[in-house]
């Protein structure tokens, strides 16, 4: 039955943190613990990519990222983080990086500042998992293809589709604006031609986007001269992607 | 269309917050099926639900600037940071019980170095009622569980008394000084000279003016020789005179002290809860706490404190 020590106000952290601390074993005991773990955060300060064995790498995240959160909050004028920062970083330049570069890059960043990747283990190595510990926005390319541009991926595809059909909405209002304004302009002559342009419109719109299964949904739009949500062409659409 | 595209793309944060609101309701279950007898201020069921939708809404609106200085004034409603301890319903149902339990008595605001008379009941009492004064030594617990020790030196034998806050045997706790020490825990003065744990039995409050901070004691406490409880000279303690003891002691004590403990930036935290967490918590229950402060002041401005004559 611990209280919350509330001296010190700190930012969440935003990773997954194991609830025990690591021992790292190490003949020095809990000094040599943080030795070790100052040795590694200076090493991922200065190189913004390291490759290391996966234990000492998860233990050395959370200070990074309460190192680079603590800059964050509290700045350079502040002597405690100024001291901190002079007792996790060994060589001192980098004292100047953290709080010149890696606060301004990471200030807005609302997810982890560190990422964590599990290296491969290959033979004739047999001993500790291996992970590549590297800072966000470092210069190095990406270790994993970025997906987020694959125009294929289904969320792309969901996205794709939903621009089409919110641009063919706007086509659609634009153009029924014209026709009541022609409305207003002349008499009922116009009005079968303003039917007529809408449902030749309505047409186009589904033909463009690929299967339509419900016919019904269609005839109801050709009879009440609206557009209704196309929501069964979309899952006309992605059932062709999933088989 | 538009929402189906959202739908898919935030489907499995909507898995992940629908597996946390199914775990938290089947507690909920059992919790207002069989166990809501034991919770105090709950009298139906359907009360949770409300409280439920009714932290969504304030959470879901606009945010209320919430001081953060709350976490000194009412630490007790920040939970155990061990994570192992942590279970986001109970400490809801917590908060939502001392605060029931502060609509009742009135849990003023206190500080380890406060002197403080707790009236409780006591069936083998006279009156039903036993009071005792002293000078709190220690605060700790979380949610219901709140504790402060006070200590007494009375007829030359030291006393402490162990006080739960949210204990409804507690009848009334006054703060007769309101001040702070520079320790955040005085359990030396289990070694110190009597005279500086004696206090009056019939103290009269010292009131403080309004607005103004709480004052901080400097003393510095002398201790008794040696043996003592605890190796106050391993300890980093501002509020005590000079130990005098012999080299050797101050030498073992640089020996094993743990210089690197401040700054172990994953210690603190773990012992700690992150300032958003904090925010979050306090934000719940603010508002009803700040309206208790009001209700308190206008009751104390209705009663009149005869002006004592002083010189």
């Amino acid at each position: 039955m611990n209280q919350a020590d509330v001296t010190k106000l700190m930012s969440r952290l935003k990773i997954k943190y194991a609830p025990v601390r690591r021992r790292l074993k190490n003949i020095e005991g809990p000094e040599g613990r943080l030795k070790k773990i100052r040795k590694t955060l200076t090493a991922l300060v200065k190189h913004e990519r390291i490759e290391l064995n996966f234990n000492r790498a998860d233990e050395t995240r959370g200070y990074v990222e309460r190192l680079i959160s603590d800059a964050i909050r509290y700045g350079d004028c502040h002597r405690a983080t100024m001291e901190l920062a002079d007792y996790w970083l060994l060589e001192k330049q980098l004292i100047h990086k953290l709080f010149k570069v890696l606060v301004p890059r990471f200030e807005n960043c609302p997810v982890s500042y560190t990422r964590m990747y599990r290296a491969p283990n290959l033979p004739p190595d047999k001993g500790y998992e291996r992970a590549v510990l590297e800072l966000r926005g470092n210069p190095y390319p990406p270790l994993l293809p970025d997906t987020t541009a694959n125009r294929n991926l289904i969320h792309n595809v969901l996205l794709d589709e939903a621009h089409k059909e919110f641009r063919a909405q706007k086509y659609a209002e634009i153009a029924k604006k014209l026709e009541e304004a022609d409305e207003n302009m002349t008499k009922s002559p116009s009005d079968v031609a303003a039917e007529s342009s809408q449902e030749s419109e309505t047409e186009s719109s589904e033909e463009a986007e690929g299967q339509v299964p419900d016919e019904k949904m269609a005839q109801l739009s050709r009879e009440k001269g609206e557009q209704p949500p196309d929501i069964l062409g979309m899952f006309g659409l992605l059932r062709s992607y999933m088989y | 269309m538009v929402k189906i595209v959202k739908m898919a793309l935030l489907s499995r944060f909507v898995r992940r917050f629908r597996r946390d609101i199914k775990s938290n309701f089947l507690l909920f279950k059992t919790v207002a099926n069989s166990e809501y007898r034991c919770l105090s201020s709950l009298s139906r069921p359907e009360k949770l639900v409300s409280e439920e939708t009714k932290e969504q809404e304030t959470n879901g609106g606009h945010k209320a600037v919430v001081p953060l200085e709350c976490r000194f004034v009412y630490p007790e409603f920040l939970p155990d940071p061990r994570v192992g301890r942590r279970n986001s319903l109970r400490e809801r149902l917590e908060r939502m019980d001392m605060l029931n339990r502060r609509s009742n008595i009135d849990v003023p605001e206190f500080y380890t170095g406060s002197i403080l008379a707790v009236s409780s009941a006591n069936q083998h009492a006279p009156e039903k009622l036993s009071r005792f004064v002293g000078i709190c030594i220690q605060r700790g617990g979380c949610g219901l569980r709140a504790f402060f020790i006070l200590r007494n030196v009375i007829d030359h034998q030291g006393v402490e008394m162990f006080y739960e806050m949210y204990s409804p045997l507690i009848q009334k706790i006054e703060v007769l000084r309101l001040e702070k020490r520079l320790d955040s825990e005085l359990l030396y003065l289990r070694d110190a000279l009597p005279e500086y744990c004696t206090f009056p039995l019939d103290m009269e409050p010292e009131h403080l003016s309004q607005g103004s901070t709480v004052p901080v004691n400097p003393i510095k406490v002398k201790l008794k020789p040696r043996p003592w409880l605890e190796r106050w000279e391993r300890q980093e303690l501002k509020g005590v005179q000079d130990l005098g003891l012999p080299e050797r002691f101050y030498k073992r004590a640089a020996e094993v002290a743990r210089p690197w403990e401040k700054y172990d930036l994953m210690k603190e935290y773990r012992e700690s809860i992150p300032a958003e967490e904090q925010e979050s918590i306090f934000a719940e229950v603010y508002t009803q706490l700040q309206q208790l402060e009001i209700t308190k002041k206008m009751k104390r401005k209705r009663t009149f404190v005869r002006p004592k004559r002083t010189g």
